[in-house]
């Protein structure tokens, strides 16, 4: 059985008409290493979020992996804003550390870019870990479920 | 704790929007960045690190709803 710990990130955002003071997202960000079929890998920064329907990585993140693009099955995602994004799957490992490490069918896509972090989602993820957000501590747990 | 790197704003802080970012976590500072994202994982390699942390540093600042 695994648990792990991982604190929160608290990043300022700027001041706008709605926050003229500005205002602070709280994020529950890991580091990870990823290592695509090919046996490359990378490391970036994931997010637990269970309202995605699997794991979705920027795609610049599937070509640092040297990936084969073209030679990969596509299907198509969306979410907030946007929909109908190509994105192409490869079958990957995830290791968080401190022995949170699974095997994940991921999807790559142009859209996730804009955001630079791979998100850890229902399929794969949350269907083998436990996770307990406790902001108030500035803290969440990762445990295998 | 398992994540490292103490303040990531403060070590993203002058590095233009929307590149990628390769970190060194044991050094807790910037190797390399630009648009290309294996541009900046080659500088990094070539400076003795084989796995930094890839960042990229976002186009505008804002609340993300997912």
């Amino acid at each position: 059985m695994a648990i792990a710990i991982f604190p929160y990130f608290s990043l300022p955002l700027p001041a706008d008409e709605a926050h003229p003071q500005g205002s602070i997202a709280h994020r529950p960000l890991a580091f990870a290493t990823i290592t695509g079929s090919n046996g490359s890998s990378t490391r970036c920064i994931v997010m637990p979020d269970s309202g995605a329907d699997a794991c979705l990585f920027p795609l610049s993140l599937e070509i640092d992996l040297k990936l084969d693009i073209l030679g990969l099955p596509k299907g198509l995602t969306g979410g907030v804003g946007s929909s109908a994004n190509t994105t192409c799957w490869d079958t990957i490992a995830v290791d968080l550390g401190h022995g949170i490490a699974f095997s994940v069918y991921s999807g790559f896509s142009k859209g996730m870019d804009q955001m630079g972090l791979g998100l850890l989602g229902q399929v794969g993820f949350f269907d083998r870990y436990r996770v307990e957000f406790l902001l108030s501590r500035k803290v969440f747990t990762i445990e295998s479920a | 704790m398992a994540t490292t790197v103490a303040d990531l704003p403060e070590l993203l802080k002058g590095i233009p929007p929307g590149v990628w970012v390769a970190i060194s976590e044991s050094q807790n500072k910037v190797l390399a960045y630009g648009a290309d994202i294996e541009a900046a994982h080659d500088e990094a390699r070539q400076k003795g690190e084989q796995l930094p942390l890839m960042v990229r540093v976002p186009d505008q600042n804002m609340a993300m709803f997912l």
